[in-house]
Parts: structure tokens; sequence; C-alpha cells
């Protein structure tokens, strides 16, 4: 047994329920949720991904809604209750549009089909357009009332006008995520950090992908201390304490190795077969194959005791006899050290794990300045600074991070590696907050913001016709792009290379609080009346209008508490940085957008819902399954 | 707005006014459904995917496996209060509706039956019930069909047949046989058209006028057989 329903009118309400789920903790007078569990736990929060991902649903455009804005805020973090809104807005136009003037040029069952062929058909045609024309409109009309800031000018001073921004920008998202009393502290500490891990390399953007992808090896929760506690510690922390007494060692520098096998074969596996005895005229028993592991496990250390090692890291857990003798020959050992944490080790060291530990090459052989343990609250770590990294390490942070960058660049990113030389002192942040939850939150509060500013100083790559002139011109194109990326002056096209389209700048930010929103509304009106309406005959309505006035729920809803303000706002929209709404990052808005049109035509495109019906016993199951997935979810 | 079968082209006419009301009334209760499921999302019901089978609302489960529909059992249906029997409102504008309709066609229908002999005769307007009007406003939302058929023009001289109390004397019998016969004719159709009716009525109010309509229809038999005799 299936059941059908008319899915275009659920699409709307479905996303509308959302809407209204969030709408309440919307803009900076939003309010929080409160979470609670069974077990006594409680939490705040004003997170619209974490509000969503922490409801119950089941139906499943509910679910494709919510998927969407995690994906979405897994790569910008941030925005994920203006895609909701925007999303329920255009779904409305889209759906009033198509009710008004539906496609009539095919034969359709039923009003309702048609009107839903004309809601498919708009939204392909929205996204088209997105793709195609919007990043130019943005340069061009929007980007220009803002201002772009390099990464350069960021670290050059800590008083810079460049500091300054990137500081307000973080101020303003860390207060419409955790609220107005920390924000401030919270966006210095983290302005350190990058000021910190800035010099890891050339470009800009590749410390905060390196800082992006290891976060979770890069911050320690500790719990049960107030926020302000929260500081940045030199070295990088191990989340393991030592297995063996951490012996004092003064003399420099300490040599690690990290190994990611086990150092004595394990007897008793389940499914082995060990074979003792055979081909020889003796009787072999099991224990002198363990005497001859011992024999061999005490030439291993003494081979790592002459090449001065005194620091072993282990993937693994390590047997007893390891241990032993690794004590009686005064060495660290930590094992069980996570993946993250030994690759974040291995990146900053140069030093490569070890699988066979019967071959130990130098390259193996890491470097530190200290290791020692530290207690942050009720745990304690290794902590373990590095002394220097070699040109060879960089070579080597070059390889990851290249397969990440628009191939057209890849020749002149190469070229600038190879010759540096760079010492990096890493850090690493001690976050701190009243219980586990509030710790939580803070840490992904953290993530969001790098990620953010991630996004804000990644170069968008050439979309459409513009990547057709860049191919043409790859020169040209690549000096106008270092040219780019050097100039700290507000952008105009007359800096670009005037034979291909203006492109948007990274670091563009402007003042938050609507103005994005109503600058491109104003420029999608100028671009429906001046053209023709050649392409959209079909329809009749261009669809730049359509999202125009979609475009203006967003900031309706931060007025809504103030018409007044909407109406001023709205027509003083090139006071630059007079309101003190905070600041915004053009590209993560540029991002939403094209993320909200995806979501819209892949969601216009679900024709019916199929619901089958199985057997009661497993449908139980399924239930049970479903809702301890949810529960993981919600952790 | 008619909708053809494919072939020709599809005329499409803005809405008039009484269906932009109606639009503009739907949205705002959907606005409210979606607030109202909102709402109870953030308390902590599930929402499903299954539909409510009356009015098409995607329905929520509370944390006792429940099912709940918000526009059910929430929020005053769309449809129930056009019910007279339901609505205290709905019973109340049927009634004005009743004595408005009573006296404004009653003078002009009374010449029309009593045409010479009984001209002086004084129309009483008691407000009898008339299975039309009350038929129509109950079933008015429920029933996909137009109301149930007006009763066509000729048996609308046999209502106003039930108006008067007394008949008119006649004292010319000869004259007046065919049209006490035509009249008893008109007053047993409508005997049984108010038999069928009040088989199939289903509300309170409808089966209490239609009992009285056939009361009125037998009385005037009674009265017409009288005549004639």
């Amino acid at each position: 047994m299936c059941s059908f329903f008319c899915p275009f009118m659920s699409h709307g309400s479905v996303v509308g329920v959302l809407e209204a789920v969030i709408l309440r903790s919307f803009g900076p007078e939003g309010g929080q949720v409160l979470f609670t569990r069974d077990t006594g736990q409680a939490m705040l929060s004003r997170s619209g991904t974490h509000i969503l991902r922490a409801l119950h649903l089941e139906h499943p455009l509910a679910r494709m809604v919510v998927e969407c804005v995690w994906k979405h805020s897994t790569v910008t973090g941030d925005g994920s209750k203006t895609f909701i809104l925007l999303l329920a807005s255009l779904l409305r136009k889209i759906h009033t549009t198509a009710s008004r003037e539906p496609h009539v040029s095919h034969s359709y069952n039923s009003l309702e089909a048609a009107e839903a062929a004309t809601a498919r058909h708009l939204a392909d045609k929205l996204l088209a357009f997105a793709l195609k024309e919007l990043d130019d409109l943005i340069a061009m009309e929007v980007a220009p009332h803002g201002r772009c800031v390099s990464w350069e000018d960021f670290t050059a001073e800590m008083h810079s006008p460049a500091n300054h921004y990137v500081q307000k920008l973080l101020a303003s998202f860390f207060h419409m995520r955790l609220g107005y009393v920390h924000c401030a502290f919270i966006s210095e500490l983290t302005c350190e950090l990058l000021n910190h891990w800035k010099c890891i390399d050339n470009l800009p953007y590749f410390a905060l992908q390196f800082l992006k992808d290891n976060f979770p090896a890069i911050h320690t929760p500790v719990s049960g201390f107030p926020i302000t506690s929260s500081r940045l510690i030199e070295g990088q922390v191990i989340h393991r304490d030592f297995a063996t007494p951490y012996p004092q060692t003064d003399h420099q520098p300490i040599k690690a190795v990290v190994f990611t096998g086990y150092l004595q074969p394990r007897l008793l596996n389940t499914g082995d077969v060990l074979e003792v005895g055979c081909g020889g005229t003796e009787e072999r028993s099991i224990v002198d194959f363990s005497a001859w592991t011992e024999r061999s496990l005490q030439c291993l250390i003494a081979n790592l005791q002459s090449l001065g090692v005194s620091v072993l890291l282990s993937v693994v857990k390590q047997s007893a006899a390891v241990l032993a003798l690794a004590t009686q020959a005064e060495m660290c050992f930590v094992d069980c050290v996570s993946e993250d944490e030994l690759s974040l080790f291995a990146q900053l060291s140069g030093a490569t794990p070890i699988s066979d530990c019967w071959r130990i090459e130098p390259e193996h052989i890491a470097e530190l300045t200290f290791c020692r343990p530290i207690l942050l609250g009720p745990h304690r770590y290794e902590n373990m600074p590095f002394f220097s990294l070699t040109c060879k390490a960089t070579h080597l942070h070059a390889k990851n991070y290249l397969g990440t960058i628009h191939t057209s660049h890849l020749q002149t990113l190469v070229a600038d590696v190879f010759i540096i030389r760079v010492k990096v002192k890493p850090y690493s942040l001690i976050i701190c907050g009243s219980g586990e939850g509030q710790t939580d939150q803070y840490a992904c509060a953290f993530q969001d913001a790098i990620r953010m500013l991630f996004t804000t100083w990644e170069p968008i790559p050439a979309t459409g016709t513009t990547a057709a002139k860049r191919t043409v011109q790859s020169d040209k194109r690549t000096s106008s792009y270092t040219h780019v990326l050097t100039d700290s002056s507000t952008c105009t096209s007359s800096n670009l290379n005037p034979l291909h389209k203006c492109v948007l700048q990274p670091g563009c930010i402007m003042p938050a609080g609507g103005t994005f929103e109503f600058l491109l509304h104003h420029a999608l009106l100028k671009l429906s009346h001046s053209c023709s309406a050649s392409n959209d005959t079909n329809i009749g309505v261009p669809v730049s209008r359509l999202l125009a006035s979609a475009l203006l729920s967003v900031p309706k809803q931060i007025y809504s508490h103030s018409p007044g303000q909407f109406l001023q706002t709205r027509t003083r929209h090139n006071a630059i940085f007079t309101q003190d709404m905070g600041l915004e990052s053009v590209s993560c808005k540029y991002e939403l957008l094209l993320a909200v049109l995806q979501c819209v035509t892949s969601l216009l495109r679900v024709d019916t819902i199929l619901r089958t019906h199985t057997a009661l016993h497993t449908q139980s199951l399924a239930d049970t399954s479903w809702e301890s997935t949810e529960d993981e979810a919600e952790n | 707005m008619a909708l053809n079968g494919g072939d020709e082209d599809f005329e499409w006419e803005p809405p008039s006014e009484a269906e932009m009301k109606v639009i503009q009334a739907r949205r705002e209760r959907q606005d409210k459904i979606s607030k109202l499921m909102g709402d109870y999302l953030l308390k902590g019901y599930k929402m499903l995917g299954d539909c409510c089978d009356v009015c098409g609302t995607i329905l929520l489960q509370d944390r006792q496996q429940k099912k709940y529909c918000v526009s059910c059992q929430e929020l005053d249906s769309d449809i129930d209060k056009d019910n007279p029997a339901l609505n205290a409102q709905a019973a109340l504008s049927q009634v004005r509706e009743r004595q408005l309709a009573a006296q404004s066609p009653a003078p002009s229908q009374t010449p029309e039956l009593n045409g010479g002999p009984s001209n002086g005769q004084p129309s009483v307007s008691v407000p009898q019930p008339r299975p039309e009007h009350c038929e129509g406003a109950a079933a008015g939302g429920r029933a996909l069909l137009p109301p149930p058929a007006v009763p066509p023009p000729p048996a609308a001289p046999s209502t106003t047949a039930l108006a008067p109390t007394r008949p008119a004397v006649c004292p010319q019998n000869p004259a007046l046989r065919p049209v006490l016969q035509e009249a008893e004719e008109a007053v047993l159709t409508k005997l049984r058209w108010a038999t069928t009716q009040l088989q199939g009525a289903a509300s309170l109010e409808a089966s209490i006028q239609l009992c009285s309509l056939i009361t009125s229809c037998a009385n005037s038999l009674r009265s017409l057989k009288e005549l004639s005799q």
C-alpha cells in the first residue's frame, strides 16, 4: 500500500513549518532554544543547524532540507537560519508565480500538474541565472559598497585597519552565535590564534584551510571553567596521558617517533593460527616464541635508544611488555593517539609514521622542543611543541593542498612554494565552558568562525563564460590574480584586466543587517528592467525579479521589530559602516544563495513520495534504529 | 476556472474578489498551521511523513506515540463553521436568512396563487421553514456538489400554498376544481420530496424542519380536501 499526495503544496508547508521553528531565534533580537534531554542535560543554543538537527523529523522532505542546511553549514559555517528563510520565501514566490501563469504549452492532467511543471521550470531558470550571472552582478553592484580586506594586511600589526575589520567581522559572528557578553573576548582569542598560525604558508587561505581541516586536533575542550579562562598554549596538545612514567629530560632537542602498528606481534587474535616448531628437530613451544618476541623488542628499544629517541607515540594500544621495556629505557610512551592528532603531528614535524618498526630512517624522527604533561581540567594531556619546519615539510604541505585549488592556478603556486623555508610555532586552543554542552557549543562556534573566514578569503573559481576567457588568456589572468591578492584598496573593476569580467574579490566584507540583500535586490530589479523579455517569453516574469522580491524577506525579518528602521535602511543602503549591526562576508552570502537555489531545484524535482508499509516487526526495528540514530545525531 | 481537456488553449481568468478572499483566508490558515506545528516540533513532537486523511495537513506524533493533526484538533474547521447544527453563528445567520426570505417574496407570490377569488386574503407571513434554504446552508461546505436542487419554479407556488394557513374559501366549486387539483398535486409532490429528503437528512435542524414541512403539507391537503367537498 502506498500513499500519494500532491507534493507541491507540501513543499511550502514543510518549509513553512521549519521557518516557524527558526524564526524566533533569527536576527540580533532572536532568542535561544533550550534543549533538554531525558537525562536532565540542558543546553541553550541559537545555532540554526543545531536547532534543526535536534528536531524529530520523519517527513522525507523535511529531512532533505535539514540535510542541505547542514551540508551548507559545514562549508560556510554560517547562515543556516537565513537559508531556511530564503528557501521558504522563494518557494512561496515560485508558487505564486506558477499559479498565476501556469505553463500552458504542454497538456497536463490537472491544474496542479501544470503548476508543478511551471515551478520546476522556474527553479531551473533561477539556478541557471544564478550560476551564470550572479557573481558578476554581485561583484559589480554589491561588492563596491563593501570593503576588500587583504589577508596579508591582517597580521602586519595588531592595530592595523585590516585587523580591526577582521575582528569586527568575528565579533558580529560570535555575537549572533553566542551572545553579546563574551563576543569581544572570543573574537580577540580567534585573532590571536590566526596570527600565530598565519605564517604557515605564503598564500593566504592555506593557513585558514589548515586550521579548518585540523581544528579537532588543534583545540581542546575543557569543561568546568568559565569561558574567559580559554587561552592559547604553545605546542600541540595530544589528548592522551603518558602510558609510562614521565622522565624529566633536560637535553634538547627531544626526538620522537610515531608507530602505526604493533611493536610486539600479537599472539592471541581470534582466527590466527600460530605454527610453532615447524621445520626443526627440537620441540618448540609457545613460551619459546614469546621469549623470542621479547628479545626482538629489546633489540628494537636498544635501536631507538641509540638513535636518541625518547618519545614514542602509537596509534594502537601496545602490550605490557613494550611498556615495561620503554619504562626501563626511560622513554615516554603515549598510546591510543587519535588519527587526526597524529596526522597533525606528522604534518607539523615532517616525520613520517613508521609502519615497519625494523626500518627506522632519519625521516621518521621528529624533533621537539619540549614534551611535558599538562593538566587541563580533570584530564592530563601531553603537550609538545615543535622546533622548526624544514623546506621538505613545506613541500609536503603544498602537496596536500594543491589538490583543492582550481587547476588553472596550479602552475603559479607550485613555483612559489618550493623556495620557502618557514618556521612555525604551533599553538593550541584551550576552550573552556561551564558545562559539556556549553563547551561543545563554543568549540562549534570557533570551528564555524574559521570556516566562515576560509569561505571569505577563498578565491571563487571561474564559472560559465568567464572560465572560457580564462583559459585563453591564462598569462594575463595569472598576473591579474596575484595583483588582486596583494591589492588592499577597495576593489574596483579598473584594477583588473578589462578584457575579462569582474570577479568577486576574496576578502570582501560589508555591513550586516540586510545591506547585502537590499543592494542585490536593487541590482536585480535594475537588471530585469534593462534586459528585454526575450529569454523569458514563456514565463513572462523575469526570474531576476522573483529573486529580488524573495531576497527582501531576510531584512524584513531582521527589522520585524521595527518596521520604520526597515524602510530607513532600504532607502539609505549606500551608507557604509555607519550602522552598528556588525560586518558580514559577501562570499558567504553568495554561497548561501547558490545553496538555497540548488535546494529549491532539488525540492521541486520531487514529484511523488511513495511510502511503503513493511511487515510489523521490521517496522518496529526500523523505528528503534531511527530513534538511536536521531539520538546520535543530537549528540 | 474551467479546465479543458488540454486540446484547446487554457483560458485563465484572474480570480474574482470572492476567490481572492478565499485564497487569502487559506493562506492565513496555512500560516497559522505552520506556526502551531513549529511550536509543537520545538516541544519535542515528531513530524511524520503522513498526511491527515481529513484535511491533508502533515501529522505530528507525541512522545506517547499518539498521532495529532493540528488543523483538525486545534484550529476551527474551514467548513464546519457554515454548519448551523454545529455552530451557533451559522444558526443565527440562517434564522436571519429565513426571516428575510419569508418577508420579501411572500407579498409577491400570494397574488400568483390566490388570483381573483381571494385577493383580499391577507398573506400570513408565518416564517415557515424553507427546506431549500436550510439544506443549502447546512451542506454548503461538506457537499462537493451544489446544494440540493432548488425546487423548480412550478413548485414555488406550492410553497406559498403552505404560507396561508387558511386557504381561500371559494364559493364557486366547479371553477375551482382544476385549481384545487393542481394545488393538491403540487402539495403531494412537495410531500413526496420532503419524505425523501427526510430519509436522507443528516442534521437535527433539517429533520425538524422537514417534519414541520410534512405537517404543513398534510394540513394543506386536509384543507384542500375540505375545500373540494
